[in-house]
């Protein structure tokens, strides 16, 4: 039972091949602070790439900068072969394609649970209200909230209001998709059903880019790992380097901060848990 | 004193008159200064500074000096200096929509900005243009947070109207002192005249609380 469980990782996916999402020196200013001071590394088609550091170290502004939510001021953004920044770029085209995942849900409240993930593709795209309620419905049941789809979102659990964020952004048929740490405003109790949508996801081949301090995940699901600070990447690679065998000593404060030594079976417990999202 | 209350009744039709009058000319108001607040709300949030400061000075005169005075000049000040003509009904119609709209912008700005910035980068990630994000995500969520604001700025309207009757718009005010003035009946003439206001205000007063509580917000 305390036998040690022997996560294997997978390979680098796609490495070899050119990489569908890049960030090159990214530099993003707010006044005289550095909110990345030149961040550079590279995401390939179905790789799960997630980013842990401490708070304020810039994952967040990463992730706005990707998706063109914010404007850099050095470096380039490239999403298979396009620049996000350049001026040139509809920045919205990009941004249908990656789809975006907030620590605090940004549910439509005024919308019902079936209008929040219909409403992308009617307005975006054009789609016709009942193919997109046919897309909505079917997402929906993906993530197992079939039966909520005309409740408000108010009047559901944290966890639950998650996976509907998860069903709006997949509802635009993304390429890549962002995650920004979407379990820590969450219960203990529901962190799990949202994760394991997600592991769900990226099993799928879903190409994903999480910024979390769930450790447990990062090491099991996660492809590679890119460790932050003070808006530099401090070290990346794949997890059992980054976890085990940290060659900076800025990740080894870091992940002992958390609490990490070694693997945690109650948390990684999370995971394999049976959850409601189950059909 | 005797009380005749009998130039209530004989006078009644023109009482009913003036009241239509008074409820037509805050409907119409109303029904301008929604969207003129809105637009001009709008415009304080444009990214163009001449465009912000100018409608802030406009909206700044409109809420800063009396109603009194905003209609006095549309009516004296605009065909002596510009030689532009409105009937009596049109200059208070002009006079209290200005008025009212700059008010409504203030509380429509307010509900636009109380929107959290979340809400405008989840619609926007989902490839939304700006006027798409206004229009389906944060304009709904601002207006139903705004109604009761709304609603009080309509019973305050409902009873400002009375002061068109200073250029002979025949509203419930107008009439009621034309009929004090050649009947000297002041007393039944003032009562009949509050009397109607109260029949008509009151319902408004109770569903602008009872919209307070309803669309109360909860976060
Ligand atoms: N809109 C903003 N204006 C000014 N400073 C900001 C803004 N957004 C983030 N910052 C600052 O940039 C730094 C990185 O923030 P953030 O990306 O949110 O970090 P993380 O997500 O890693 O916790 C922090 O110091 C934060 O205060
Ligand atoms: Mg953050």
């Amino acid at each position: 039972m305390i036998a040690k469980r022997k996560t294997k990782s997978r390979p680098r996916i796609g490495s070899g091949t050119a990489p569908i999402l890049s960030f090159e020196g990214v530099v993003k200013r707010y006044g005289p602070l550095e909110a990345l001071a030149g961040v550079s590394f590279q995401v390939h088609r179905g790789e799960v790439v997630c980013l842990i550091g401490p708070s304020g170290s810039g994952k967040s502004t990463l992730l706005r900068c990707a998706n063109a939510l914010e404007t850099i001021d050095g470096g380039r953004v490239v999403l298979e072969g396009v620049e996000v920044h350049d001026r040139r770029t509809d920045a919205r085209k990009l941004r249908r394609r990656m789809g975006m995942v907030f620590q605090n849900f940004e549910l439509f409240p005024h919308l019902t649970v079936l209008r929040n993930v219909a409403v992308g593709p009617t307005t975006v795209l054009g789609m016709p209200q009942r193919q997109a309620a046919e897309r909505a419905t079917e997402l929906l049941r993906k993530v197992g909230l079939a039966d909520k789809a005309a409740h408000y979102p108010a009047s559901l659990s944290g966890g639950q209001q998650q996976r509907v964020a998860i069903a709006r952004a997949l509802a635009m048929q993304p390429d890549v998709m962002l995650f920004d740490e979407p379990t820590s405003a969450l219960d203990p109790e529901t962190i799990g059903e949202v994760l394991s949508v997600m592991k769900r996801l990226a099993d799928e081949g879903m190409t994903m880019v999480v910024v979390t301090h769930e450790m447990d995940f990062a090491k099991r699901v996660g492809n590679w790992i890119v460790v932050f600070d003070h808006g530099k990447v401090v070290e990346q690679g794949p997890p059992q380097q980054v976890f085990d065998e940290p060659t900076v000593q800025r990740t080894r404060d870091f992940l002992s901060h958390l609490g990490w030594h070694g693997e945690s079976l109650a948390a990684a417990d999370l995971l394999v848990q049976p959850s409601s999202t189950d059909p | 004193m005797t009380l005749d209350w009998s130039v209530v009744w004989d006078n009644r039709w023109r009482l009913i008159a003036g009241a239509e009058m008074t409820v037509i000319l805050t409907a119409t108001t109303m029904a301008l200064a929604l969207p003129g607040g809105l637009l001009l709300a709008l415009l304080r949030l444009s990214h163009v500074h001449l465009v912000r400061s100018s409608t802030t000075g406009f909206v700044e005169f409109f809420r800063a000096t009396p109603l009194i005075l905003q209609i006095y000049w549309i009516f004296y000040v605009l065909p002596a200096a510009f030689d532009i003509r409105l009937s009596e009904f049109v200059t208070a119609l002009l006079g209290l929509s200005l008025n009212v709209s700059s008010f409504n912008s203030e509380t429509f700005r307010a509900g636009i900005l109380s929107i959290r910035p979340g809400q405008w980068n989840a619609a926007l990630a989902l490839g939304m243009t700006k006027p798409q994000v206004l229009r389906k995500i944060i304009l709904p969520q601002a207006t139903l947070r705004v109604l009761p604001a709304l609603a009080s700025t309509w019973v305050s309207l409902f009873k400002d109207t009375s002061l068109v009757s200073i250029i002979a718009v025949a509203d419930l005010s107008y009439v009621s002192l034309k009929i004090r003035s050649e009947t000297y009946r002041v007393l039944e003439v003032l009562t009949a005249m509050g009397a109607l206001y109260c029949l008509m205000g009151y319902p408004q007063a109770k569903l602008v609380d009872w919209m307070h509580r309803r669309f109360k917000v909860v976060e």
